[in-house]
C-alpha cells in the first residue's frame, strides 16, 4: 500500500535529540503534541538519544497521511512508532507514553516486543468507560459529553466557528486571527481520535507486555483514576506503580521534577 | 456651570472595575483551585456569595464532564506550554445545575518570591451568539443535507443499475463463445455493445456522485506508465478501426516508465479524452502526444494532449462542455451520443491534482485537449503483465479450486460460468455464513468474496475464513461494485487479498487470481479485481462434468439380470416415462410459481434413479431451488431450457438404445 512508502520520520515529524545510545521514545498522549515532553526530555538528553514525534494528525504531523480508517483503532498509531523505530533502527528502546499514548506503546511492546527494552505509562487507561466490576472512570454519557464539547468547543472559537460558517479559505484572516498556536488539530481528526481513545478496551493487550514497565499514576486524576492505575498495574506482569503526588492529568507539564524523579529511578534499576 | 467641579469627581476604582467588569474574571492556583472571583461572574453563576467558591472550589468543577475531560487533555498542557490560552468555548455549571456557554480566556501569571504561578481567566457569556450560530449552522447543514441527498439517490439509484447491467453485460460475453449463427451473432454484438456503453454511462454517474460527495481519494502508487498506455490504445484501436480513424501517438524517446502517481485517475482522463476524440471524429486521426516539461532526479512534469481532426467546438460553447450533461448543441448527442458527463469528470479528476483540462478548439477541423501532470519517479520495478493468450491456458494449469460466494444467484451462475470456461473447478454459496461453512469442510485455493450480503458481509467472512488459519491460507478476492479504487485498508485488514472491481473484466480478474496463485502468498495485493457470488445449490449444474453421460443403463440391466427382452421393455418404459415427464414439465412445471415440480419429480423419482439421471435430477433440483429462493425470470428460464435439453438428450439416448 503506498502509505506505507511515507517516510514515518516526516509524517510524524520526528525530532532525535541527546548524546546518549539507548533510545528513549516519547510518545504524547490525546489533544496535544511533542510539546507535552519540553519539561521532561531534557532531563534524559545527556544519558539516551532522545526521539520526539507528532501522532499523525496532531502537531505537525503530516495530516495528509491521517487515514480514518487506519486510525480507527490505536494499533494505527502503534503501527507508526514501529514504524519510527524500523527507520531509524532503535533497538533495545525505552517507550514513554503518555495518556492514550500508554495503551498505544502497551500495544507497540505487543506487536514487536525484541525492540523494547522498558516501558513507562503515565496516566495509562486500557479502557476509560465503565464495565461491570470494572471502574474506568467514566460512562458512556460522559463520553457523549466530551464529544459534543469537541463538536462545539474546539480550541479558539474563531477558529473553530468563523471557518464552520462562512466557510474556510473565504476570509481566512478570521481563523488565523485567534488560533492558539500550539495543539493544533484539525476538528475532525480530534473527534476521531477522541472517539478511538475513550471508546476503546485494550485490557485484553496488558497481558502482551512481558517487559519491565513503570505505571505512573498522579494523586488525583479524573481522566485515569487510581483505581484504573492499579489495574494495569495488577496486570501488567512485570511492572511497578509509582504514585505521584502532583494532581490532574499532565504530571509531565505540572510537575516535570517529580515525573522525572520517578523515571529516573525505575531506569536506573538494573 | 462651574469648571471646578470636574475636580472633585471621585476617581475610579480598581476594585470596582474588577468587580463589575462586562466579563467574569476568576483566578485560580495550578491545581485548579480558586482563588479570587468577581462579582460579575459570581452573579452569573448564580450564586450569592463569593464563599461559595472561593477556595471551595476548582476550575474544573464549573465544566461539565466533556468540558473537564477537555481541560484535562487540550486546555491545560496548552496553558502550560503556551503561558496562555485564547477564546475556548466551556459550557460553565452555576449554582443550580444549569449551564451557559461561554468563551474563556487564560493567562498565566509566573511565580515570584512571594507566590505561586497562578492563572487568570476572563469569561464572556455568549448565550445570544451561540443561538446566532446555532441558527446559521442549521440553515447550512439543511442546505448541504438536500445536495447529499441528491448525492445519494444518484450514487444508489446508479448501484441499483449496476446489478443488472452486470448480468446483461456477462450474458452477452458469454452469448459470444457458443456457437451462433450470423444473424444472432449480431445481436448479440449489438447487446454487448449497447449494455457496454450503458455501463459506461451509469459508471460515470457513480464516478460524479462520489467527486462530488468528495469520496474520492487520489492514490499513490507505483505503476508502468507504457503498461496503462499500451492499454488504452488497445481498448480504442478497435472502434477507431471501425471508423476508420487512424490511431497516432508522440512520445518522447525517453518518457519514464515507472512512475507513482494515481494511474486509475489517468487512465479514467486519458479514456474519457480518448473515448471524446473518436466519438467525435468522423475522419482522419486521433493524436495522443506526451511532453515533458520538467524532470528531475526524482519528479517529472509531463503534459499530455489527445487531438483529433473532428467535428470541432463552437468558440461560444467552449466554456459550457465542461459543465455537466452539456454538450455543444442538441444535434451533437443526436448524431454521437454520449451523456457529457465526460469532461466534468476528468476536470474534477484534474482539479483534485491541483491541475486543468484546457482545451483549443476550431469548428470542423478538429480539437485538442490537454493537461499537465506531475508524478514521482519510481524506483521500483514492476513485474511484466502477463499477455492474455497465455493467460488463460496458465491459469487452468494452476488446476485451482475456487469458491464463489455472493448472495445474488445470478451473479453466481455467471461467475461460475466464466470460472468454468477457463478450466477451474468452482463451487458457489450464497452467504458470508455458507462460506464459513464450505470452507471449514473442504479446500479451496481461491475464494471470490462479494462484500455487500445480508446478514455476514465479505468483510466478515473473509476475516473469520482467515481466523481459521488454514494452511496454506486460501487467497481471498473481493469482488464489488462499490468503486473502483485499489484494496483499502478495511478489505486489507479483514485478510482480503485483492479486490476487482463488479462487473469484472475477465482477464483482469485472471490476471489477479493468476498472480496470487502463483506468489501462493496471499499477502495483500495492490490488483484491484471484483466478482460476485451466492448460493451453492442453484448452479452445481454447471459444475457436472459434461463427458459424463445423461444416462446410465447399469441398474437397469442389474434389474433385467441380463434378460434382453425383459432389458428392452424396461428401456421402452423408461422412454416413455421421460417422454411424458418431458410433457408434463412443459405444461406444468412452466408457471409462475413451479408449485408443481415437487410432484412431478416425486413421481419420476424410481425412473431417474435406474437411469441413473444425475444431470436431469440435478437440474430439475435446483429448478426447484431457484423457485423456492425467488430467482429472477431468466435465470429460471435458463434452468428450464437445460432441463428440457436434457430430457430430449436422454430421450435420443433410449431411442437409439431400443433401436439397437
Amino acid at each position: 500500500m503506498s502509505s506505507r512508502k511515507v517516510s514515518a520520520i516526516k509524517r510524524n515529524n520526528v525530532k532525535v535529540l541527546g548524546s546518549g545510545v539507548q533510545p528513549m521514545i516519547f510518545a504524547h498522549g490525546y489533544g496535544c503534541d511533542q510539546n507535552m515532553w519540553r519539561f521532561v526530555f531534557p532531563a534524559f538528553e545527556e544519558d539516551y538519544k532522545i526521539i520526539l514525534f507528532d501522532h499523525t494528525g496532531a502537531g505537525n504531523s503530516d495530516e495528509s497521511q491521517y487515514s480514518f480508517e487506519k486510525y480507527d483503532t490505536l494499533e494505527g498509531y502503534a503501527d507508526d512508532i514501529l514504524d519510527i523505530c524500523e527507520e531509524l533502527d532503535l533497538q533495545d528502546a525505552i517507550l514513554v507514553g503518555h495518556s492514550v499514548s500508554a495503551m498505544i506503546a502497551v500495544l507497540a511492546a505487543g506487536k514487536q516486543s525484541q525492540r523494547f527494552a522498558k516501558l513507562i505509562l503515565i496516566g495509562p487507561s486500557p479502557r476509560y468507560i465503565n464495565d461491570e466490576d470494572y471502574f474506568g472512570g467514566f460512562n458512556r454519557e460522559d463520553i457523549d459529553g466530551l464529544m459534543e464539547a469537541l463538536d462545539s468547543n474546539y480550541l479558539g472559537w474563531a477558529a473553530q466557528m468563523a471557518p464552520a460558517i462562512i466557510g474556510n479559505g473565504d476570509r481566512p484572516e478570521l481563523g488565523e486571527e485567534l488560533t492558539n498556536s500550539f495543539c493544533r488539530t484539525n476538528p475532525e481528526i480530534a473527534k476521531h481520535f477522541a472517539r478511538v481513545t475513550f471508546l476503546g478496551d485494550n485490557r485484553p493487550d496488558l497481558s502482551t507486555v512481558k517487559i519491565p514497565t513503570l505505571v505512573v499514576q498522579c494523586a488525583e486524576d479524573i481522566i485515569a483514576p487510581r483505581e484504573v492505575g492499579e489495574y494495569v498495574h495488577k496486570n501488567i506482569t512485570n511492572s511497578k506503580l509509582s504514585v505521584l503526588k502532583a494532581t490532574g492529568h499532565c504530571p509531565n507539564l505540572s510537575a516535570p521534577e517529580e515525573t522525572i524523579e520517578v523515571m529516573k529511578a525505575f531506569l536506573n534499576q538494573p | 456651570m462651574d469648571e471646578n467641579i470636574f475636580h472633585n469627581l471621585p476617581l475610579e476604582s480598581a476594585e470596582e472595575l474588577y468587580e463589575n467588569a462586562p466579563c467574569g474574571y476568576i483566578s485560580f492556583l495550578a491545581d485548579g483551585t480558586i482563588f479570587r472571583i468577581n462579582n460579575t461572574l459570581l452573579h452569573l453563576l448564580g450564586y450569592e456569595v463569593k464563599d461559595e467558591i472561593v477556595h471551595v472550589k476548582k476550575i474544573q468543577d464549573l465544566f461539565r464532564i466533556g468540558g473537564k475531560i477537555y481541560f484535562e487533555t487540550h486546555f491545560f498542557p496548552l496553558v502550560k506550554i503556551q503561558g496562555f490560552v485564547k477564546e475556548v468555548n466551556f459550557d460553565l455549571v452555576g449554582k443550580d445545575g444549569n449551564f451557559f456557554p461561554a468563551l474563556i480566556n487564560v493567562n498565566q501569571i509566573p511565580a515570584t518570591k512571594t507566590h505561586p504561578v497562578t492563572y487568570r481567566a476572563s469569561v464572556i457569556d455568549i448565550t445570544h451568539r451561540k443561538k446566532y450560530e446555532m441558527a446559521l449552522l442549521e440553515g447550512k447543514e439543511k442546505a448541504e443535507e438536500a445536495t447529499r441527498a441528491k448525492a445519494d439517490f444518484l450514487s444508489t439509484i446508479s448501484h441499483e443499475i449496476r446489478t443488472p447491467l452486470y448480468a446483461i453485460v456477462g450474458i452477452g460475453n458469454l452469448i459470444q463463445n457458443t456457437p451462433l449463427d450470423k444473424l444472432q451473432k449480431e445481436y448479440a454484438r449489438i447487446l454487448q455493445f449497447s449494455s457496454s456503453n450503458l455501463l459506461e454511462l451509469v459508471n460515470n454517474l457513480l464516478d460524479l456522485s462520489k467527486l462530488e460527495a468528495s469520496k474520492v481519494k487520489l492514490e499513490k502508487k507505483d505503476f508502468s506508465l507504457f503498461e496503462l498506455l499500451e492499454g488504452m490504445m488497445h481498448t480504442f484501436k478497435l472502434r477507431a478501426n471501425e471508423k476508420k480513424i487512424k490511431l497516432k501517438k508522440d512520445f518522447p524517446i525517453d518518457l519514464p516508465d515507472h512512475l507513482l502517481g494515481d494511474p486509475i485517475k489517468l487512465n479514467q482522463i486519458l479514456t474519457n479524452l480518448f473515448g471524446n476524440a473518436i466519438k467525435f471524429t468522423r475522419e482522419g486521426y486521433v493524436k495522443l502526444r506526451i511532453e515533458e516539461t520538467q524532470r528531475s532526479d526524482k519528479s517529472i512534469s509531463l503534459k499530455f494532449s489527445v487531438s483529433d481532426t473532428g467535428i470541432g467546438i463552437p468558440k461560444d460553447k467552449l466554456k459550457i462542455i465542461f459543465r455537466e450533461f452539456s454538450q455543444a448543441s442538441y444535434d451533437v448527442n443526436l448524431e454521437f451520443g454520449g451523456t457529457g458527463l465526460g469532461l466534468t469528470i476528468s476536470q474534477k479528476l484534474l482539479q483534485m491534482h491541483g491541475s486543468e483540462l484546457e482545451v483549443k478548439s476550431e469548428e470542423g477541423k478538429g480539437s485538442e485537449f490537454s493537461f499537465a501532470l506531475d508524478f514521482k519517479l519510481s524506483k521500483e520495478r514492476l513485474p511484466l503483465q502477463k499477455k492474455n493468450a497465455r493467460l488463460m491456458e496458465d491459469l487452468s494449469a494452476t488446476g485451482a479450486n475456487v469458491l464463489v460466494v455472493d448472495d445474488n444467484p445470478v451473479n453466481l451462475f455467471i461467475t461460475s460460468e466464466y470460472l468454468q470456461n477457463w478450466g477451474l473447478r468452482s463451487q458457489t454459496v450464497e452467504s458470508g455464513e455458507g462460506a464459513l461453512k464450505v470452507v471449514k469442510e473442504k479446500k479451496f485455493d481461491i475464494i471470490l468474496m462479494d462484500l455487500h450480503m445480508p446478514k455476514m458481509s465479505g468483510y466478515e467472512a473473509a476475516k473469520a475464513i482467515r481466523d481459521l488459519q488454514q494452511d496454506p491460507q486460501p487467497a481471498i478476492i473481493a469482488l464489488s461494485a462499490s468503486g473502483r479504487g485499489d484494496i483499502n485498508l478495511k478489505m486489507e485488514r479483514a485478510g482480503i487479498n485483492a479486490y476487482v472491481p463488479k462487473p469484472f473484466n475477465p482477464t483482469e480478474l485472471q490476471e489477479v487470481m493468476l498472480q496470487l496463485l502463483k506468489g501462493n502468498n496471499h499477502k495483500s495485493g495492490t490488483e484491484e479485481i471484483f466478482i460476485p457470488a451466492r448460493d451453492q445449490t442453484i448452479y452445481q449444474s454447471s459444475l457436472l462434468p459434461l463427458g459424463v453421460p445423461s444416462v446410465n443403463f447399469e441398474k437397469l440391466s442389474q434389474l433385467a439380470k441380463g434378460d434382453q427382452v425383459i432389458f428392452g421393455k424396461l428401456i421402452k418404459n423408461s422412454l416413455q416415462s421421460i417422454k411424458l415427464l418431458k410433457k408434463e414439465f412443459i405444461e406444468n412445471a412452466f408457471n409462475e410459481n413451479g408449485e408443481n415440480l415437487s410432484e412431478l419429480m416425486h413421481k419420476n423419482t424410481m425412473t431417474l434413479h435406474y437411469l441413473q439421471g444425475q444431470r436431469i435430477s440435478m437440474l430439475l433440483e435446483n429448478l426447484r431451488e431457484a423457485h423456492r429462493i425467488e430467482n429472477s425470470e431468466n435465470d429460471l428460464q435458463r434452468l428450464r431450457s437445460l432441463i428440457i435439453e436434457e430430457l430430449d438428450e436422454i430421450a435420443a439416448t433410449l431411442e437409439n438404445e431400443v433401436a439397437e
